[in-house]
């Protein structure tokens, strides 16, 4: 065992360039996966941590149903740790005709510094907190330049009030939210005073004792409490965090997915070539009494090695690199909240395992082969690989392709999941066994178009492609690199753009939301610069279809501007016509979203009620729709809106204009001190990105390891690519080859891999992007935009980094001995 | 027709050569000079690790030496830059090595028309060339064919029609019979016998085999870095 382990080290040793490339390609792998596991559950952290905002540790919560609560009203349990009683209200903030809502905050402040103790800046301590004094987020003291001591006026019930800033808080504990707004905190008595609030207080947030649980503090609660006058609930719905946590980590998991499939590719690359050197080692062995078995064994001891020592340093690495992203992703969050560094043991675990399994595995194959070659043929050197028909390989693999091409198309519900696996499994497969014929197609054109433009080195230099594994296999790196790009760009960009801009796509430049008369209408319509004004009658939770409840339910009396400014996606394509005939027929119709459609079971032309309680009235369901721009269940002609549900004052307001915030500027000023709130949609986006947008900061970090992969991959390619290329390059220069024409090939042939690489990439990623778009587009109402730009450049990249790769082979053929290369075979 | 002038096709003049094995230089050539004549056969044989090989790679350029010098045709090639040098192996030399050393992915065609290609030449003006050398080396009919689908005494064959497409002064050969077997091996002595007396063609040949050494009209021993 000594020596066997002894021989390893020695291989490992000897060979330090090509361990450094293997160990290098393991260890990121098992850092792209560990990032990927572990920033999903960071994420999930940091959104438990903004949804639960001024609850911090406390997890449950009593409110009384009527009225308030009092601190006597919540009974003795041994598994509570701390209760804080809190007092909320609202009020709103206005300045240059900009409102914003700022939420109001009171609680116990003992109590309150155990469950949730606020970070001011400057690190001070909440003391002498009375009268009209407030504290307030340094993210919104910022935006309004705000500073310490300054007075800020507030409508709390239509009646302002002032307050001066005791303290400026850090965007966190209590003042961090996952909506817009603003959270504020005031002193307890004041707050009851301005809001007129006597009763108690209007929540009480608990934390269970260290050995309880919160669903064992809820029944327990629940059981001690009268369940007609308390409500006793969590404090965050845990099942939507994880599955907000999910749809950000998406484009992380496809990272890891690709990390993966270029490891094993860089592996089994590696490890064939490594058998193959080591034939005469693997002839020794046997001759000497060593089983297949044994020879396996201690070829994939060494495999087992590179897996164990890359998992073991990847995932620490992977933890610091996880650090300076969150570090960094935090910072880059308008005013820096703090977002833990979850290291999941699971991640942990299957990081390390997956790395030793995908090491083991890529290794396996080559070794395998090794091992079962006869003894004679490995001593007398003649091995020669098996030949399997090419016109069966390129059957399957055009077989595979369509199949994984077409399979997401027919599958749905869960089968959609495992098609969308398989296919993208598939087409990089499939790819891999068409690539041989591609290349040598691509040759022979080549051959031509370089004989014309670079003379007969290029013409050989095509010509070698034809048939050459070595050029394969750089391909296959190559396009499994730029296509792993290109998809992780475009789903980046796109979870980018669907989780921070909601109207994106959508026409409208700005909206109103309040109450607002037709006469307030015809004012924005005659203001210089309006272009599209639509004007909505809205009704919020009042109106049932049949008997299932919509939520939101609006009336336009022009549907054409509804789908552009909304962006509407019909279900079918011929449905926008068919609504907006049925809309200006005069008939009662109504276009409903697909979760209402699929809640209620209706169908298009089915004859529905709409009623709001009091009058029902039959709609014929013109058309279904998804949209991310408008939260609107059921749209109704207008006038139906009026005779049928009495609507007179319009509800939200969207509109176009040559100067969209002029226009807001002029909205602002009609309504006055009116509530309402009224928005750009750039402020919208610029307010969304603020707090969303940092979060996907770290996956274009991500692109880069993914990049650095690449590169390692195909310099490593190049490598093995020159290391089997020695003695072609003797024999060339045997017969006359000088180095600069040596050069010239290496170029042409490093240009044309990256080129045909680059072209097969594009096309791949491209079907790749659909499958999973395809999978994916149930749950979203938007289509990717698709920069022919990311092609583009992820294409040039992969060329570029093949000519950079080609260097080294030329610098290595100039040092070259061609007898030492030729002379023995 | 052997023609046999008393010009020098090639000269050695105090040829040393030595290798560093790590920590220690070993002197593989010691002080060789010698002349091959234009038409002229010469075998150079001698025991493993005489130097026989080294030599020949030597006069071919292949290799420099440590000290002395190689002329060919009135200039020293072994002072030549690698441009100056990879012309003179395209234009004025041929190798023929025992291990055949054809390119595995090109026909036997491309494979012969290597040394012309990389000297700037078209294939299309070099039809008669390729068919006169493929009817020499007896392989007319296997042109379109890769070498792996040649048996060990055709590839060689093919190794020395590449050699010869170029109208080279001296072919240099490295143990041509060296992977083959005895009857295949004694093909291929009499195809270079043939084209040495046919075509005057200067041939310089390392071997082992004091069959082969026979068709030579010299031979030269080498022993421990000497000419005996």
């Amino acid at each position: 065992m000594k020596i066997i382990l002894k021989y390893i080290l020695t291989n490992v040793k000897e060979r330090k360039a090509r361990t450094f490339v293997m160990l290098l390609s393991i260890l990121l792998s098992a850092m792209l996966l560990f990032v990927s596991f572990s920033i999903g559950v960071s994420y999930e952290s940091a959104q438990r941590k903004m949804a639960r905002g001024m609850a911090g540790s406390a997890t449950v919560s009593v409110q009384s149903v009527e009225g308030g609560i009092y601190a006597d009203d919540i009974p003795a349990l041994p598994d509570i740790q701390t209760k804080a009683g809190i007092v909320e209200g609202t009020s709103l903030y206005h300045e240059n005709g900009y409102y914003e809502t700022v939420d109001l905050l009171a609680a116990d402040m003992e109590a309150l510094n155990q469950i949730n103790k606020p970070r001011l800046i400057g690190d001070g301590e909440v003391t002498a907190f009375s009268g009209n004094q407030i504290i307030l987020p340094d993210r919104f003291t910022s935006k309004y330049g705000i500073e310490k001591g300054d007075t800020v006026t507030l409508q709390i019930n239509g009646t302002p009030v002032d307050f001066e800033v005791a303290e400026i808080a850090a965007y966190d504990t209590v003042f961090l939210r996952h909506t817009r707004g603003a959270t504020a905190l005031l002193p307890l008595e004041t707050i009851k005073e301005v809001l007129g609030w006597e009763d108690g207080y209007s929540e009480f947030l608990i934390e269970p004792a260290p050995n309880s649980t919160t669903g064992n503090l809820i029944s327990e609660l629940k059981n001690a409490l009268d369940n007609g006058r308390y409500r006793v609930s969590e404090v965050v719905n845990e099942a939507q965090i994880a599955a907000d946590a999910r749809q950000k980590s998406m484009p992380f998991f496809l990272i890891s997915f690709f990390s993966l499939t270029m490891s094993i590719f860089i592996i089994y690359s590696s490890y064939k070539v490594i058998t193959l050197d080591r034939l005469p080692i693997i002839g020794t062995f046997r001759s000497i009494g060593a089983t297949e078995k044994t020879v396996t064994r201690i070829l994939l001891l060494e495999s087992l090695f590179y897996g164990c020592t890359g998992g073991v340093i990847g995932i620490p690495v992977g933890v610091i690199v996880l650090k300076g992203i969150l570090q960094g992703m935090g910072k880059s969050l308008s005013q820096g909240i703090e977002i833990p560094v979850v290291i999941s043991v699971p991640g942990v675990i299957l990081s390390f395992a997956v790395a030793v399994i995908v090491s083991l595995c890529s290794a396996w194959l080559p070794v395998r082969r090794a091992s079962r070659l006869p003894i004679k043929d490995i001593v007398l050197g003649r091995v020669e690989e098996k030949h399997i028909p090419r016109p069966l390989i390129v059957g399957i693999g055009i077989v595979l392709f369509i199949v994984s091409a077409l399979l997401p198309h027919f599958a749905s519900g869960t089968m959609l999941y495992l098609a969308g696996g398989f296919s993208l499994l598939g087409l990089i497969a499939a790819t891999i066994l068409v690539i041989p014929v591609f290349t040598n197609i691509a040759s022979a054109g080549l051959e031509r178009f370089y004989g014309a433009v670079a003379g007969n080195e290029g013409r050989i230099a095509a010509r070698n492609m034809k048939d050459n594994k070595n050029v394969t296999q750089n391909i296959t790196l190559l396009f499994i690199s730029i296509s792993a790009i290109i998809a992780i760009r475009v789903v980046g960009n796109f979870v980018t753009t669907y989780i921070s801009d909601v109207f994106h796509g959508a026409e409208l430049q700005g909206f109103a939301d309040g109450h607002m008369k037709p006469e307030f209408v015809e004012q924005v319509k005659e203001m210089d610069g309006a272009e599209k004004v639509l004007p909505l009658y809205v009704f919020k939770n009042n109106v049932q279809g049949n008997s299932e409840p919509v939520s939101r339910l609006e009336g336009t009396d022009n549907l054409e501007w509804y789908n552009s400014m909304f962006a509407l996606h019909y279900t079918d394509s011929s449905m926008s016509e068919q609504a907006a005939l049925a809309f200006a027929s005069g008939e009662r119709a109504v276009i409903i979203n697909e979760d209402c459609m699929k809640r209620g079971g209706f169908s298009i032309g089915d004859t529905i009620t709409l009623s709001n309680g009091t009058s029902g009235n039959f709609y014929v369901v013109a058309g279904s729709f998804k949209s991310r721009a408008t939260d609107a269940e059921a749209i109704i002609p207008s006038m139906y809106a009026v005779s049928d549900f009495g609507a007179s004052d319009y509800g939200l307001l969207a509109y176009t204009a040559a100067d969209p915030d002029a226009i807001m500027v002029q909205i602002r000023a009609l309504f006055g001190e009116t509530s309402n709130w009224s928005r750009t949609v750039e402020e919208f986006n610029n307010d969304a990105l603020a707090t969303v947008g940092a979060f996907l900061q770290p996956m274009h970090s991500m692109t880069c390891f993914i990049l650095l992969l690449a590169a390692v991959g195909v310099i490593n390619n190049l490598l093995i690519n020159y290391i089997q290329k020695r003695r072609t390059i003797a024999m060339y220069k045997s017969i006359g080859l000088s180095n600069r024409q040596n050069r010239k090939m290496t170029l042409i042939e490093g240009f044309s891999s990256g080129l045909i690489g680059a072209v097969i990439a594009i096309v791949v990623s491209y079907m790749e992007i659909q499958t999973i778009f395809l999978v994916a587009g149930p749950k979203i109402s938007m289509t990717p935009e698709l920069d022919i730009w990311t092609f583009l450049v992820a294409g040039t990249l992969g060329i570029i980094v093949t000519l950079l790769g080609s260097i080294v082979p030329i610098f290595k053929s100039r040092k070259m001995k061609p007898v030492e290369e030729i002379k023995f075979e | 027709m052997n023609i046999l002038t008393e010009e020098a096709a090639i000269e050695g003049k105090n040829i040393i050569k030595d290798f560093q094995l790590g920590d220690t230089k070993t002197r593989v050539l010691k002080n060789i000079s010698l002349k091959v004549i234009q038409g002229e056969f010469v075998s150079i044989m001698g025991q493993s690790g005489s130097g026989k090989s080294t030599l020949l790679y030597i006069l071919g350029g292949l290799d420099v030496p440590t000290s002395g010098s190689v002329f060919m045709n009135g200039m020293d090639i072994s002072k030549l830059d690698d441009e100056k040098m990879s012309r003179i192996r395209r234009q004025n030399i041929g190798f023929v090595f025992q291990f055949y050393n054809l390119i595995p992915n090109l026909n036997v065609a491309e494979n012969i028309m290597l040394p012309l290609l990389l000297d700037g030449k078209k294939m299309r003006d070099y039809k008669k060339p390729l068919k006169d050398i493929l009817e020499v080396v007896g392989l007319s009919d296997k042109q379109g064919h890769t070498p792996r689908e040649l048996s060990g005494g055709q590839q060689q064959r093919v190794a020395i029609a590449r050699a010869l497409i170029g109208n080279p002064e001296i072919l240099f050969a490295d143990e041509p019979t060296g992977n083959l077997d005895s009857h295949t091996g004694a093909e291929i002595m009499s195809l270079l016998q043939r084209i040495n007396k046919e075509r005057g063609q200067t041939i310089i040949m390392v071997t082992h085999s004091p069959e082969a050494a026979k068709s030579s009209n010299r031979v030269i021993t080498v022993s421990d870095g000497l000419l005996q």
